[in-house]
This record gives structure tokens, C-alpha cells and sequence, in this order.
């Protein structure tokens, strides 16, 4: 085994390559047979988180792993650089992707055409190669070829069961995904005019001496407005509802509980890796657009929760909540304080179990019954007590109720908020929290306290496959809401560092 | 406070009636009367565990318990000292009573019924023996939500308006206090409770402990009813079956109080309470409540909606005793918590019987339950005295301690509130009375059995202690020892 340790740290690109590897095998191996491509994925996953958490002990706040590819040295080469919240960012993708591959198996036995199968599952490999390809590259146009991957593969994800309606999403999906992508091609052009580096950290050291400072402004702007949408922060997340809701439901449990991070990691990147509040002495810029990223945070939280509350489908009620948490986790990280920060980053985790368990619960109510209205989830917590347990704690988790992760997160966003002095986002963030109990406990009413009793109600969870990704999840949301000790002490350290560059 | 000694045996005792939840998951729908043990049997054992510590909690021994380390700085921990285990003995031996009750009341939902009953045990004796403000709010949070399958068990229409009342009010409570909890960390750097202030002067300016502290008092008002936080209590007690209301008003209103209990003892302190010059607008919104709320109980005709709004009034002697910031106030606002509990639970357990044997809950038609049930409006009587300070029962004691409060405060125009509100209180408990016993049409059958014994017997023996604790005062093992060792520890 320790041989096996070694070789992650040895070679980080490991970590792409491998699922790379599976996800262009998968179509090969469906040739032989369509029932293998599930195993395969899973195997793929299962090395490729092996791989990943090896290297927890290899990555501290201080101590990035590095991997120049071909051996050339930055800023010449592309450079794999894994720091810790790039190693968190992984963490995350292969432990909820693993259980999203799990819960796929039967969905999309039961959902989508057989013969596109085997697309569903090289898709998905491909989508998390380009995942966690995004989160430990430290070369900015790596960065958005890694984009780029994983945004086509989500739009062909969105549209795969080839309902008109889903490619109607997808299509409306693609076309503020390209734009974006397009905004950001556009800030890479605009700062590598004005440094000659792609690399982060390098680009990152010429900022401080460029002539060019007005051009880096100009692309730090269109940087924030290209990631933005993929973020899917208000004003910019039309796209969302529509997509995550008809996409199937472990792909939407993909979408909202990583794909939309990434979007997140790339202006937490752009903000303190590339520009940093060194930038700040430099173009008033960085400042102002912190302020406006952290407003408009603030307002998806509103706008978001206020939109949720009116649903009455259940999965578009989860995507608008989804854009609530994009709010706090940007509140957090554009409060520039430390807390505020590590409040951000542990919230990323939170939602990311929380909403990936909303979205497989939602899946499991398709799955059996057809239910897609909230109305239609009565009883549901006599019939599918399991199911129905694992949304109410996913729900607390949300909601930012002790004992969960998502409470700690709140809790060290409002800490930062307050020790800036911003006690207006204190308010807005609560009465947001409030908003989003009405919204989730609307559901866990539906679920446990109306229905008529029936005598002949019987247990009837759904494949085991199924509710066991749900509630491992919900179960993940009260761990790390009880032991966040293990993660919070790094957090810190990393933010601290992140603040001072 | 010198002593401390580090044990396990809090964490036991939290979590003990965890054990109904078990029973229920074994044998909830193959054998229900099994289950049911379990569901007496795990109160029972937390009351049993806890009886024990009495001595401890009579010297002022402080058992102290640390669980996880959430944060740097920020843990889990437990701490029983005599304030938490005075709540705590007196919140597990009514929950046994209301099971034992229930045993009788409740047909329907039971599962469910018992396991969130348990859990509320649970997480209100967590309540009481948190160490710091931390696990306090966590598990305050808990509580709340928990107690939500209480009040909407009846699936009415009615219920479910009260139960979302209730929801909205506790939910936006829990976000204030989290404001504060974060708040009072940022300033005073630590949560933890010691028996003296830990945010003080030196941590942040006046104004800003005056935010703090009313965020707090916002935050705890409204399980506490204080007005006008208080509307969602006349909705959910009627609402909530007869043995839930009982620990609503009788236990779960008093967490509010614990709450803010804490805040006056170990995050302010008394004396710095005093220099924010705090003492006299509390007073003045408790005596606000306690008499508008007793206005408010004389206009209801629904019998537990009147007994709801004179627990209103009732709560807010405990916010008013408190703070006199005199010795004999906070004696008599912490008698009151143990006072009214009885007499409240009485009341409600008896509105119980009266609902379930007799089906009419309007106090109009009272007539004739004196002699149908002469058990049961004995016990309502004498309870209905002591919410009138009649002398020989709880409430005089709890009236003559905050009387000797105020001249002690040298605010002694507040008796005149106390005077009112008995004043009030007879106005509404009387015609309850005399209804019963003396208007026409009162003769009538005694119904026999009068009850189910499941269901009197808890009455009677609440019903005895309103009269025990308004006679045998000073007996060792009764509340006035341990509230002695509490107050003389702060004052």
C-alpha cells in the first residue's frame, strides 16, 4: 500500500490522468457490454479517490505538491499544483462523485434509453476529470480548457435523456455557458497581454510591478463576470433553474453540488491567487469589485430564497436554493476576513453534501412514484422513513441548524461579516436563513405531517444503491457539523495565508 | 463554586431517554405496550440519574463533562452545576408525569408522539447542563424544532396554523440568538458559563453590550412569552394534546427563562447588569406582560387558551424577579419556575381530563364538573388558588419572595403589579370555579370511574405539590435549598 501512497505524491497529474484514462476506455468497454460501463465508472472513481485522499497528508496550508507536465518549468510549462484548497476542492468532487456514481446505477437504468448509457457514464468520468483538472491546475489556460471540458460534457449531461424540454434547458444552458466562457478566454487574452504569463503565481508576481494596470482591471471585471455565470450568482443564474431540473437527478445532484463550485473556485483563484489584495494598492478595481461580487451575493441569498419559497415543483425549489448557498459561500469569501473566508470554503463542503442529498432524495421520489410536486410528497416520511430522514437532515444542514456542517459554515461566515463590521450582511445573511427554513421545512411538512394514515402503508424505500448515497451524505452533513475541528484549524491557516498575499 | 470534579455522567444523562427511541424502533408497531415501557422506562431512568447528584448540587460541586472540540475555542461540552440541575430535576420528574399521562390520553400517532416527547427530554436536559452558550444554542435549537410534532399532533386544521405560527416565531428566535452567540464570541472571545460575568466592560464598549444584551433578551423573549413576543403561545397550547401543553407551559416556556437565566448569571453578570442600567425597562416589559397577558386570559372563552395567556403572565414573574437584581427577586423569580410548572401542569393535565370525559372545552359550560369530576376540580382548584396567591400554596410564596424583592430593590411599586395580577388571576380562575361547584345545573353524576388512573393520578400529585411547596417551604429537597445555594452563589 505505501508504495501506492507515494505515487500520488510523486505524480499529481495522476489525479487527471486517470479518470481520463477510464472515461476514453468506457465507450470501448460498452462495445463488449453495456452493463459494464457502471463498474468500470466505479472503479475509475474508487482509484481515482484513493489517489485523491492519499494525498492528505502530503498537502498543508503551507506546502503545495507541484508537477511540472513534460518536466518544463513554470511559467514556461503547464504546472499541477495541488494546495490545500485545491486538495479540499478534490476531496470533495471524488467523495461525492463516487456516491453520485452509485446512485446513478439504477436511476438511469430506470430513466434513460439504454444505448445512451454508455455516454452517461464516459460523460460523467469526463466531467469529473475536468473537475478536478480545474481545481489543481496552476496554469490559468489549463484552467479554462478544464472549463471548457467540463462545461460541454454538463450541457450534453443536461440534454441526455433527449426530452425536448431538457434540450430546450440545455441549449438555453449552453448558451450562457459559452458566453462565459468566451468573457473569460477574453480576461486570459487581456492579462497575458499584459504580463506574458499564464501562470498564476507568476502572473501573480508581475502584477505587482506591471505598467499595465488598467488592462489587468479590465480583465479581473470580465473575469468576474465569465465565472459568475458558471457560479450561477444573481443576476446571471437563469440558466440554473431550468437546467438542474430537468437534468436527471444524480446529474443534477452533480451540477449543483460540484459543477457550480467550480465556478466558485475560479473567482476564489482569480481573486486571491492571480490578483490578491495586493492588487488592491494597485487599481481600486479589486476592491470595488469585491464589494460588488459580496452585494450581489447578498441578493442572490434574497432573491434566491425568495424564488424558492414559490415553487411548487420540488427540483426547481432545490435549484433556486441552490443559488441561496452560491450567495453565502461568496458572502464569505468577499468579506475579507478570515473567518468570513473559512466560513466560505467549509460551506462549499456543507452544500455540497447537503444539496447532492436534496437532489438524490428528489431523485428517489422520480424513481418511485413519479412525484415531482411538493403536494405530492405526503406521507412520504411513513413510506420512506430513510429517504425521507436523510432530506430533513440534508434540510437542518441547509437551513444552518446545529448540530451540521452547514451551521458551522453560517456561523463563520457571520463571525467574518462581524468582524469587518458589516453587521448589515449579518441581518440580510439571517433573515436569508430564515427564508430557507420556510422553504425546506415546507417540504419535511409535506413529507412527515399530512397524508391520510393507511393501515396498509408499507415501507417502500427504493433501491438500496439509492437511499444509501442520500443518507451517507445527510450523515456526512452531521459529521463534519460535529467534528469540524478536523478541517476548520487548516481552513484558517489557509485563509490567513490567502488574506496576506 | 470552588469544587469541580469531571465525570461522564452528564452525557449519560442527556442522552438516556434516547432509549424510547429504541423501544420504539424494536417493538413501536409489533408491540406497542412493550414500547410503551420503554417510553416511561427511559424517563424514569433519566430522573434516576439524576437524582443522585442532588447532594453534589447542594454543595455547589460543578460536574463538568468536555464532549468535541467543534472549533478552536468552541466545544460541546457539559456542565451540571445547582442552576442546571435544579431545571433538570425539576423538567425530568414533570416529563414523567405527562408520559405517564399521556399513557392514557394519546390513541393515535403514538409512535411518534413518544419519540419526539423523549428527544424533547433530551434535548432540554441538554439545555440545562450545557457548559457554554454554544451547546446551550445547539440544543435549544433541537428543542424547538422538536417540540413542532407536539403541537401539530392532532392534524387539524387549527393545529397546523399553530404549528406553523409556532415555527415561524421559534425559527427567527434561533437565528436572533445565533447573531448573539456570534456576537458575544467575536467580543468576549469565550462561551463558556462560569458562575460569574465573562463579558464585560473591558471586552467591548456599553453600547455594544446593550446590543448584545438585547438580541439575547429578543432571542429568549420569545419562548419566554415576553411581550409582545409571545404569539404564538395562545395558539399552540390549545392546540397541543393536554400533556404537551402541560410541558409547554409547564417546562419548555421555563427553558426561554433558563436562557435568559444564563445570560443574567454568567455572561453579564448582575453587577454589570446593574451598571447598564438595564433593571428597569425589563421590569417594566415584565409587568407590562404580566398584566396585559392576565387582561388578555380574562377575555378567552376556550379553556386552555385562557390557561395559555396566564402562563403569558405567569413567565414573565420569573423575567420580573430576575430582575430586581435583589437577592429575595431572584429567589422569588426562581421559585416561580418550579412554582408555576406544577401549578400549570396541573391546570392543563386537568383541562386534560376535563376535555377527554367531557368533551366541552368552553368556560361557559363548565357547570357540573365539580361533581362529575370531584378529583380532578379539586386538583384545578387548588392549582387555580395558587395562581391567585392564596396563602398555603406555591404561588403565595412565589408572590412573597418577589414582594420582599421589590422593597429589597427599593422599587416597591412593582408589589402593585403583583397585587393586580392576583387581583386578575381571580377574575378568571373563580368563574372556573364556581361554575364547576355552585351555578345551577351543577348536580350532576359522578362519573366512576372518574378517569383513567394513568391519567389522575399524574393530576393529583402535581396537584399535592402546589400545596407541598406552598407549606413544606423550607424542607430539604425542595426547590427553596437549592435556589438558596444558587442565589447566594451569584449575589
Amino acid at each position: 500500500m505505501s508504495w501506492a501512497l507515494g505515487v500520488a505524491a510523486d505524480h499529481p497529474v495522476l489525479l487527471v490522468a486517470v479518470p481520463l484514462l477510464f472515461a476514453a476506455l468506457c465507450p470501448i468497454w460498452a462495445m463488449w457490454k453495456r452493463s459494464a460501463c457502471f463498474p468500470w465508472a466505479m472503479a475509475g472513481m474508487s482509484v481515482t479517490a484513493f489517489l485523491a485522499w492519499s494525498l492528505i497528508g502530503d498537502v498543508s496550508p503551507r506546502r503545495a505538491l507541484t508537477y511540472n507536465l513534460s518536466g518544463w518549468r513554470p511559467p514556461w510549462g503547464i504546472q499541477i499544483r495541488i494546495d490545500y484548497v485545491g486538495l479540499l476542492m478534490v476531496c470533495i468532487i471524488t467523495a461525492v462523485g463516487l456516491l453520485i456514481v452509485l446512485y446513478s446505477w439504477r436511476y438511469v437504468e430506470h430513466d434513460l434509453k439504454p444505448e445512451r448509457v454508455p455516454y452517461y457514464y464516459t460523460l460523467l468520468l469526463l466531467i469529473m476529470t475536468a473537475m478536478i483538472g480545474f481545481s489543481v491546475t496552476g496554469d490559468l489556460f489549463n484552467m479554462f480548457v478544464m472549463m471548457e471540458i467540463f462545461s460541454i460534457t454538463s450541457y450534453a449531461l443536461v440534454a441526455i435523456s433527449g426530452m425536448k424540454e431538457a434540450v430546450r434547458a440545455a441549449f438555453k444552458y449552453l448558451l450562457m455557458g459559452a458566453t462565459s466562457s468566451l468573457t473569460v478566454l477574453l480576461a486570459i487574452a487581456f492579462l497575458y497581454s499584459a504580463t506574458g504569463s499564464l501562470n498564476m503565481l507568476d502572473i501573480s508576481l508581475q502584477l505587482k510591478s506591471t505598467s499595465y494596470v488598467q488592462v489587468a482591471a479590465v480583465a479581473l471585471i470580465l473575469f468576474v463576470v465569465g465565472f459568475s455565470v458558471k457560479a450561477a450568482l444573481f443576476p446571471v443564474h437563469v440558466w440554473l433553474p431550468d437546467a438542474h431540473s430537468i437534468a436527471p437527478s444524480p446529474v443534477s445532484a452533480l451540477l449543483s453540488a460540484l459543477v457550480i463550485k467550480m465556478g466558485i473556485i475560479g473567482l476564489f483563484r482569480v481573486f486571491f491567487t492571480v490578483y490578491g489584495p495586493g492588487f488592491a494598492a494597485r487599481s481600486g478595481t479589486w476592491n470595488g469589485v469585491i464589494d460588488v461580487v459580496s452585494w450581489l451575493a447578498v441578493a442572490s441569498i434574497l432573491v434566491g430564497a425568495a424564488l424558492a419559497i414559490i415553487q411548487r415543483d420540488f427540483k426547481v425549489m432545490i435549484a433556486y436554493s441552490s443559488i441561496v448557498h452560491i450567495g453565502y459561500i461568496l458572502l464569505g469569501l468577499t468579506v475579507l476576513s478570515g473567518n468570513g473566508t473559512v466560513g466560505g470554503l467549509f460551506d462549499i463542503l456543507a452544500h455540497a453534501m447537503g444539496k447532492g442529498c436534496f437532489f438524490m432524495v428528489a431523485g428517489i421520489m422520480i424513481y418511485k412514484g413519479n412525484r415531482r410536486q411538493i403536494h405530492e410528497l405526503r406521507g412520504v416520511g411513513r413510506t420512506m422513513p430513510v429517504t425521507a430522514w436523510a432530506f430533513t437532515i440534508a434540510a437542518l444542514s441547509i437551513v444552518g441548524i446545529p448540530p451540521t456542517a452547514g451551521f458551522m459554515a453560517k456561523f463563520y461566515i457571520l463571525w467574518g461579516c462581524i468582524q469587518r463590521g458589516k453587521y448589515h450582511f449579518v441581518v440580510l445573511a439571517l433573515i436569508g436563513s430564515l427564508l430557507t427554513a420556510v422553504y425546506c421545512f415546507r417540504v419535511v411538512y409535506y413529507m412527515f405531517f399530512t397524508g391520510a394514515r393507511r393501515p396498509d402503508a408499507r415501507l417502500d424505500e427504493g433501491p438500496v444503491t439509492m437511499y444509501a448515497p442520500a443518507a451517507l451524505l445527510a450523515a456526512g452533513t452531521v459529521f463534519f457539523g460535529i467534528f469540524a475541528n478536523l478541517l476548520i484549524p487548516s481552513l484558517t491557516a489557509a485563509a490567513r495565508l490567502v488574506l496576506a498575499r | 463554586m470552588s469544587r469541580q470534579t469531571s465525570s461522564v455522567l452528564p452525557v449519560i444523562i442527556v442522552f438516556a431517554p434516547w432509549l424510547a427511541l429504541a423501544g420504539a424502533a424494536a417493538w413501536g408497531r409489533s408491540r406497542p405496550r412493550l414500547a410503551k415501557a420503554f417510553y416511561v422506562g427511559s424517563t424514569v431512568l433519566a430522573l434516576g440519574l439524576i437524582l443522585p447528584l442532588y447532594g453534589r448540587a447542594l454543595d455547589g460541586v460543578v460536574t463538568k463533562q468536555h464532549l468535541v472540540e467543534v472549533v478552536t475555542g468552541i466545544s460541546i461540552s457539559f456542565r451540571i452545576d445547582t442552576l442546571g440541575f435544579y431545571f433538570a430535576i425539576l423538567l425530568s420528574f414533570l416529563w414523567l408525569l405527562a408520559t405517564i399521562f399521556s399513557l392514557g390520553y394519546i390513541h393515535e400517532r403514538e409512535t411518534r408522539y413518544y419519540c419526539f416527547l423523549a428527544l424533547n427530554l433530551s434535548f432540554c436536559l441538554g439545555v440545562a447542563f450545557s457548559a457554554n452558550m454554544f451547546t446551550l444554542f445547539i440544543f435549544y435549537e433541537l428543542m424547538s424544532l422538536c417540540t413542532y410534532p407536539l403541537i401539530i399532533h392532532d392534524e387539524t386544521e387549527q393545529a397546523r396554523r399553530a404549528g406553523l405560527k409556532y415555527l415561524v416565531y421559534s425559527i427567527s428566535a434561533g437565528a436572533v440568538i445565533l447573531a448573539g452567540v456570534v456576537l458575544q464570541f467575536f467580543y468576549g472571545g469565550t462561551l463558556e458559563f462560569t458562575g460569574h460575568a465573562t463579558l464585560t466592560m473591558a471586552d467591548a464598549s456599553k453600547s455594544v453590550l446593550l446590543v448584545i444584551f438585547s438580541i439575547y433578551m429578543l432571542g429568549f423573549g420569545v419562548k419566554a412569552c415576553i411581550m409582545p413576543l409571545h404569539g404564538w403561545v395562545p395558539d399552540a397550547h390549545p392546540a397541543a394534546p393536554a400533556p404537551a401543553s402541560a410541558l409547554l407551559s409547564g417546562v419548555i416556556l421555563k427553558i426561554g427563562a433558563f436562557g435568559i437565566i444564563r445570560v443574567l448569571f454568567d455572561v453579564f453578570g448582575i453587577r454589570q447588569l446593574r451598571v447598564l442600567g438595564v433593571s428597569l425597562p425589563m421590569l417594566y416589559v415584565a409587568s407590562f406582560t404580566i398584566i396585559v397577558g392576565s387582561l388578555f386570559a380574562i377575555t378567552q372563552t376556550d379553556l386552555k387558551r385562557r390557561l395559555a395567556y396566564s402562563s403569558v403572565a405567569q413567565v414573565s414573574y420569573i423575567i420580573l424577579g430576575l430582575f430586581l437584581l435583589a437577592p429575595d427577586g431572584a429567589m422569588g423569580g426562581l421559585l416561580q419556575v418550579a412554582n408555576h410548572a406544577f401549578m400549570k401542569a396541573t391546570l392543563f393535565l386537568c383541562s386534560g381530563i376535563i376535555i377527554h370525559e367531557t368533551g366541552k372545552r368552553d368556560v361557559r359550560q363548565l357547570e357540573g364538573t365539580g361533581s362529575k369530576l370531584p378529583l380532578t376540580m379539586m386538583a384545578f382548584s387548588v392549582a387555580a388558588l395558587g395562581m391567585m396567591g392564596v396563602p398555603a400554596t406555591a404561588g403565595f410564596i412565589t408572590k412573597w419572595e418577589l414582594g420582599v424583592g421589590c422593597v429589597q430593590a427599593h422599587r416597591p411599586y412593582f408589589i402593585a403589579v403583583l397585587l393586580i395580577s392576583s387581583l386578575l388571576n381571580a377574575v378568571y380562575f373563580l368563574p372556573i370555579i364556581y361554575a364547576a361547584y355552585f351555578k345551577e345545573g351543577s348536580a350532576g353524576e359522578r362519573l366512576r370511574p372518574e378517569t383513567k388512573p394513568t391519567m389522575l393520578v399524574p393530576v393529583l400529585i402535581t396537584g399535592a405539590f402546589v400545596l407541598i411547596l406552598g407549606i413544606f417551604v423550607t424542607v430539604p429537597g425542595l426547590p427553596y435549598s437549592l435556589v438558596k445555594v444558587i442565589v447566594s452563589a451569584v449575589f
